[in-house]
C-alpha cells in the first residue's frame, strides 16, 4: 500500500481486545488471526476508508509519545500484512 | 512495530483475557445414544432440559460482542436439535467459528452439507470405539458403529474435518492395533485421538465392567506408544493412557536420574482451560467446565459472561489453583514424583475425592505402581 491510500476494515474481521491494551484480530471465515500491540490497535480503529495511511500515522505519532520516525514504514508494512490476509482492502472507486 | 505474533496465541496464565476465546456449548440434553460410561448422563449436578432456540440466539450476540472465536456445540448429541440451521446461522452472523462433539450417527449428507455451506465449521469430533461393530456397540448400543461410520463418510463426502477420537476401556483394550489399522488405514484419516473412560456419569455405576486395571493400562500404554511411533505421531492424547505412558516415562526418567522440577511441577497446575475458555450447560447454567458441571457460575442472558469470566470467585478460585503445592496434601505424602506431577483433571479429582482442589488419584503415577503397574 501507498501512504496516501486510504483502506477499509473488513467488516467481518473479529477484534478481540484481551490484556494490556493488546489484542488479536481475527478473521472468522478463515480462522486466521494476528496478534497486535497496543499501536496496531490504534491503527485498526483508525482504518475506516477516509483516512490515509500517512493522516493515520500522524495520529498515531499524536497518541504514542516518542514513537520513532521508522514508525511511518512499520504501519504501512503492518497495514500491508493485514491486506495480505484479508483484514482490509481499498474501496474501489467509482467511475 | 504494530503487528504481535500470527498465529501464536499463548494464554499467559497470569492474566486474564477480558472475555473467553472459547466456549463449550452443551445445546441439548437429549441423545440417541445411552453409552454405559457416558460422563454427562447420570450426573447429579446436571440439570437434564434444553433452552428454546431464542435463549441460544441471544446468548450468540452476547458472545458476538464479546469477540469470541469459537464455540464446541456438544451435548447429548448436538445433531439432535432440529433447530440446528438457525442456531449455526446465529453463530455465524456473529463472526464466531464453530465444531461439534458428535457421537456421528445423526449425520447424514444434509446435515454435512449445511455445515460446509456455513464455511465456519473448524471440525467434528466423532466418537469411534472399535475397529469393527462388535467392539463399538458393546458399550454404546447396537448399530450405533455403522451410525458413526455413515457420519464420518458423509463429513469426508463435503470435506468438513473429521477428528476422532477413541476412548479406551476394558472392551477395546485389546482391539488398538485394529482400531490404528482402520482409522488411519481404512477409513484413511489424517490422525485421530485417544483418552480414557473416566469415573463420571454413566460410569460411575458400570466402573467394574469399563474402568481400566492395571495389567489393561499397562497393555493400552505400550500399545498405543508404539502405534503412535509407528504412525509417526498421528495418534494424539491430552488425557488417557497415551498421554499417562509419555508423562511416567518422562516422570520415571526425571526422578531416577535427579532431575530438576519441571516447569509446572509440584503444584496443582492441570488443566489451563479456564484461562481461556469456559462452558455453559444444556440448561443455561454457565460451569467452568463440562467436567465441573457442579460449579455453577450464573446463567445465559441473565448473567454477564464478562462479569463472570472477570470477577467470579470461584472461576478465579479454579485459575489460582497453579498455586497450591503437592507436598501439602497427605495423598502426596512421600512421593517422589511430586516435583514432576502437575495433579492433573480438576473434573476427576472432583469425582473421585469430592474436592477440586486436590491432585487426581486417576492420573497419580505412584498409585498406578503401588496398584500392580509399571513403566517400560
Amino acid at each position: 500500500m501507498n501512504p496516501t491510500d486510504r483502506p477499509i476494515a473488513n467488516p467481518i474481521i473479529v477484534l478481540r481486545e484481551e490484556f494490556d491494551d493488546w489484542a488479536v484480530l481475527f478473521n472468522p471465515d478463515t480462522a486466521y488471526a494476528a496478534g497486535t500491540n497496543p499501536v496496531g490497535v490504534a491503527v485498526w480503529k483508525l482504518i475506516d476508508g477516509r483516512r490515509s495511511l500517512e493522516e493515520i500515522a500522524a495520529k498515531i505519532k499524536i497518541s504514542f509519545e516518542g514513537a520513532p520516525e521508522a514508525s511511518d514504514k512499520d504501519i504501512v508494512a503492518f497495514v500491508d500484512m493485514l491486506a495480505e490476509n484479508g483484514f482490509v482492502g481499498l474501496e474501489l472507486e467509482e467511475k | 512495530m504494530p503487528g504481535g505474533s500470527e498465529n501464536k496465541i499463548e494464554p499467559s496464565a497470569s492474566r486474564i483475557m477480558r472475555s473467553p476465546r472459547s466456549l463449550t456449548l452443551e445445546i441439548t440434553a437429549r441423545c440417541n445414544l445411552r453409552c454405559r460410561y457416558c460422563y454427562f448422563f447420570n450426573n447429579p449436578a446436571i440439570v437434564y432440559r434444553d433452552l428454546p432456540t431464542d435463549e441460544w440466539l441471544a446468548f450468540f450476540d452476547e458472545l458476538g460482542s464479546l469477540g469470541v472465536m469459537n464455540v464446541t456445540l456438544a451435548g447429548g448429541e448436538p445433531f439432535i436439535r432440529e433447530d440446528l440451521p438457525s442456531l449455526l446461522e446465529g453463530i455465524v452472523r456473529n463472526r464466531m467459528r464453530f465444531s461439534f462433539l458428535s457421537n456421528g450417527a445423526l449425520i447424514g449428507d444434509d446435515i454435512a452439507a449445511l455445515l460446509a455451506r456455513t464455511g465456519r465449521c473448524e471440525y467434528v469430533q466423532v466418537s469411534v470405539d472399535g475397529s469393527c461393530a462388535e467392539v463399538h456397540d458393546s458399550c454404546r448400543g447396537r448399530g450405533s458403529f455403522d451410525g458413526a461410520i455413515r457420519g464420518i463418510r458423509a463429513l469426508q463426502r463435503h470435506r468438513i474435518g473429521v477428528a476422532v477420537r477413541v476412548t479406551i476401556h476394558r472392551n477395546n483394550v485389546h482391539d488398538l492395533e485394529n482400531i490404528g489399522r482402520f482409522l488411519l488405514e481404512d477409513l484413511g484419516l489424517s490422525d485421530f485421538g485417544t483418552n480414557a473412560a473416566g469415573y463420571m456419569g454413566s460410569c460411575r455405576g458400570n466402573a467394574d465392567d469399563i474402568l481400566l486395571n492395571a495389567e489393561e493400562r499397562m497393555e493400552a500404554m505400550a500399545t498405543l506408544l508404539r502405534l503412535s511411533a509407528k504412525y509417526g505421531g498421528r495418534i494424539s492424547a491430552q488425557a488417557g493412557p497415551l498421554t499417562d505412558g509419555r508423562m511416567w516415562l518422562r516422570m520415571e526418567e526425571a526422578r531416577a536420574q535427579g532431575k530438576p522440577a519441571f516447569p509446572n511441577g509440584g503444584r496443582l497446575t492441570a488443566c489451563g482451560c479456564p484461562t481461556h475458555k469456559i462452558s455453559v450447560r444444556a440448561d443455561g447454567v454457565i460451569v467452568p467446565c463440562t467436567m465441573l458441571a457442579q460449579i455453577e457460575l450464573g446463567r445465559i442472558n441473565e448473567d454477564s459472561l464478562a462479569e463472570i469470566w472477570q470477577n467470579s470467585p470461584a472461576l478465579n478460585q479454579l485459575r489460582n489453583r497453579h498455586t497450591i503445592p503437592l507436598a501439602g496434601f497427605e495423598f502426596c505424602a512421600g512421593c517422589l514424583y511430586i516435583p514432576y506431577c502437575t495433579g492433573n483433571c480438576p473434573g476427576l479429582a472432583y469425582t473421585l475425592t469430592g474436592q477440586v482442589d486436590h491432585p487426581s488419584p486417576d492420573a497419580c503415577l505412584r498409585r498406578f505402581l503401588e496398584g500392580g503397574g509399571a513403566i517400560a
